[in-house]
């Protein structure tokens, strides 16, 4: 369809594009600006070129933090789906117990990531907490720390996030299983395969779009990590849970390096950019597939 | 919304715009001498408002002055006051009416906080000031049959003593993985983080045996680095004092009446044990005034901090808290009053002073701190790495250019 008069799609589209050119374009111009300088908010800013960017490779702290982010992601991701899911296969049923226990494990997604934070905080304490009384029982040496252990507290943390995010996972997963024809069911039933079999060949196919959005939906959930960060952890021990909105939020508010923090943004910015890329290339080659 | 609610400046009155950075009993006792101020006299009125812990107001502090909306009144701690000083923000507080005056404990005020402090502008008055100090569980020492560690192999023997390995058991000792408590160590080590020619040096080799003798309580279970950093861990650390499950700590004077108050045993405070010599860092706040403000507001700031300096007001805070009286009159009255006498462990930080050794004045202080070594001791005594080789390294880091 042509338009009456040319210049009418571009009016229309003036206040998006204004806002994306003042929210989004502008800020993100800024940041790279700011990334050349080296600027304590207090003294002159100083051009420093990509020194930021060098010192950050340099130092080991850009792979070191995008290496907890990933592997914590990764963790989050495929913890929080695996759990989704089996509990949408178990809860996909009729009857007040499994509505009730549906709601419990949702509600979990709706408390504050600060409320979370801070009862785990408790939960995980290695002297009075319930896992390290519940350790006590089976073993006479001292419970594990396991927030103030490098080796364990990402795990602890990303565990703490699956338990968080798992009930947005189960009710994606719930609509999915809910969505499946049970004309398909019941042929493959008549065809004789297993519960197990239906699963894998009937189910698990038809839930991919499913998946994958929750896959993205927990992935960015996961990136996005740092409430829970700042309450339990705040970055350590020895800066094995900084992540990098943790790693940004550090190097500007609390060491006040306005270019390094920068220069850190702008890294996340291009990892992200490469990831969302992959994606959609993934996506794409498969529609054509 | 009552707990962020700031009480409206009466008409006539100049206005005091102060940013604190206090929570719990601190966060009363100040708030309760603001009101004291301003119902005393009809000319100024001070609006405090809480702004989080000392890192957390301290970023507003400096994301406000960039903004040219920060307050005339804060207060920060002392590695970061050289540091807003040789930026320029700080307003020159000699010639104001009364400072000049003013009957402050030097080892507490700029003149010997700092090396050579007394020959700078004077651009910051002693708040909240505090040592590093031990709380003792009287109970279990008594049991044990252990007198207060007057040494390093005083303190390896009762925390070797005190800790019960066993689940849910006991650890001896324990302390915050923080560079304020190893600046202690080095300086009972016979180092210092600054060596006299202005190398930054970490203490070389004290710095060296601080951070192993660290590594060594932790290795062998008598001690335990508490999880967090920064004031999460100084207050795991409260917490596991109190609940039993550290038989002594090293702390802040600033908890000194938070400890008092929960502990559900004798508490007994005492000073640090010596190295090779006895020796504290000094720590807290400051008070400094904005130079940005407008001058009526500057004038007025300094009057409340007259205010602020004068005895009963410092008696208030510092027996309230537990931080250390800032000026000889304050001292002489708690004496005079038996105060002492009856409260032995206020005695201990204040006694202290007198092996308190002075902060380099340096702008990078802050930097060092945070940025290069806090995150290395963590390293080297959680993963146990080499203490020689993570102290070059930061050495190196710091005479990088930032």
């Amino acid at each position: 369809m042509k338009p009456s008069r040319p210049a009418d799609p571009y009016w229309m589209l003036l206040p998006s594009l204004l806002l994306l050119f003042v929210f989004f374009v502008f800020p993100l111009g800024m940041l790279v600006k700011h990334s050349l300088f080296s600027w304590d908010l207090l003294t002159p800013a100083r051009y420093v070129g990509l020194a930021n960017y060098r010192s950050l490779v340099r130092s080991g702290e850009l792979w070191q933090t995008f290496g907890t982010t990933l592997s914590m992601s990764a963790a989050v991701v495929l913890g929080s789906m695996a759990a989704g899911l089996a509990l949408a296969v178990l809860l996909d049923r009729p009857g007040r117990w499994a509505a009730f226990v549906r709601s419990a494990v949702f509600s979990a997604y709706v408390v504050s990531w600060v409320s979370v934070g801070l009862l785990f905080l408790w939960l995980l304490d290695a002297d009075s907490g319930i896992f390290a009384s519940i350790w006590r029982a089976f073993s006479d040496a001292r419970a594990p720390h396991w927030l103030a252990d490098p080796a364990l507290a990402p795990w602890a943390v990303a565990a703490v996030t699956i338990w968080k995010i798992t009930g947005y996972a189960l009710v994606i997963f719930l609509s999915g299983l809910q969505d499946v024809p049970q004309t398909v069911l019941e042929a493959a039933e008549l065809d004789g395969a297993s519960p197990s079999q239906r699963f894998r060949n009937v189910t698990w196919p038809l839930l991919r779009p499913t998946t994958l959005f929750v896959g993205t939906t927990s992935l960015i959930a996961s990136f996005q990590l740092f409430d829970v960060v700042r309450v339990m952890t705040q970055g350590g021990p020895v800066r094995s849970t900084t992540v990098f909105v943790y790693a940004i939020y550090e190097q500007l508010f609390l060491d006040l390096r306005v270019g390094r923090a920068s220069a850190e943004a702008v890294a996340f910015f291009g990892i992200l950019l490469l990831l969302t890329g992959a994606q959609f290339m993934l996506f794409r080659s498969e529609e054509s597939a | 919304m009552t707990g962020c609610a700031v009480d409206a400046v009466p008409n006539g009155r100049t206005k005091v715009s102060l940013w604190f950075s206090y929570g719990g009993t601190n966060r009363e006792v100040l708030e309760s001498l603001v009101q004291r101020f301003n119902r005393s006299q009809t000319r100024d009125f001070v609006q405090a408002v809480y702004q989080g812990d000392y890192f957390e107001g301290l970023a507003k502090l400096r994301t406000a002055i960039a903004a040219r909306c920060a307050p005339v009144l804060s207060h920060v701690v002392g590695e970061v006051v050289p540091y807003l000083a040789e930026a320029g923000v700080l307003e020159p507080l000699a010639d104001y009416p009364g400072v000049r005056e003013l009957d402050l404990i030097p080892e507490l005020g700029q003149e010997r906080t700092w090396l050579a402090g007394g020959a700078r502008p004077l651009c910051a008055l002693p708040f909240n000031r505090s040592t590093p100090i031990a709380y003792l569980n009287g109970d279990l020492f008594a049991q044990a049959g252990l007198a207060s560690p007057r040494t390093w192999e005083e303190l390896r023997a009762a925390a070797k003593r005190l800790t019960e390995p066993k689940a849910g058991g006991r650890f001896g000792f324990g302390c915050p993985i923080n560079w304020w408590f190893w600046v202690a160590l080095v300086g009972q080590a016979g180092g210092s983080i600054v060596a006299e020619n202005g190398r930054i040096s970490l203490g070389d080799e004290a710095g060296v045996r601080a951070l192993r003798f660290w590594q060594e309580l932790v290795q062998s279970g008598w001690m335990k680095p508490p999880p967090g950093r920064d004031y999460n861990a100084w207050e795991q650390c409260n917490q596991d004092f109190l609940s039993g499950r550290a038989a002594m700590i090293w702390s802040s004077t600033a908890f000194l009446k938070y400890l008092e108050a929960q502990a559900r045993f004798p508490l007994i405070a005492a000073p640090l044990p010596a190295g090779v010599k006895r020796a504290v860092p000094t720590g807290g706040t400051f008070w400094i005034v904005l130079r940005g403000a407008p001058s009526a507001e500057k004038a007025a700031a300094v009057r409340f901090l007259r205010f602020m300096h004068e005895p009963e007001q410092v008696i208030a805070w510092s027996t309230r808290t537990g931080y250390i009286p800032v000026t000889h009159a304050a001292v002489q009255r708690l004496e005079q009053r038996g105060y002492y006498a009856t409260h032995s462990n206020d005695r201990v930080a204040l006694e202290q002073l007198t092996v308190a050794e002075p902060w380099p004045w340096s702008v990078d202080l802050f930097r060092i701190q945070r940025e290069i070594v806090q995150p290395r001791l963590e390293s080297a005594v959680v993963q146990q790495r080499d203490a020689s080789d993570i102290l070059t390294e930061a050495r190196a880091l710091a005479l990088e250019p930032t």
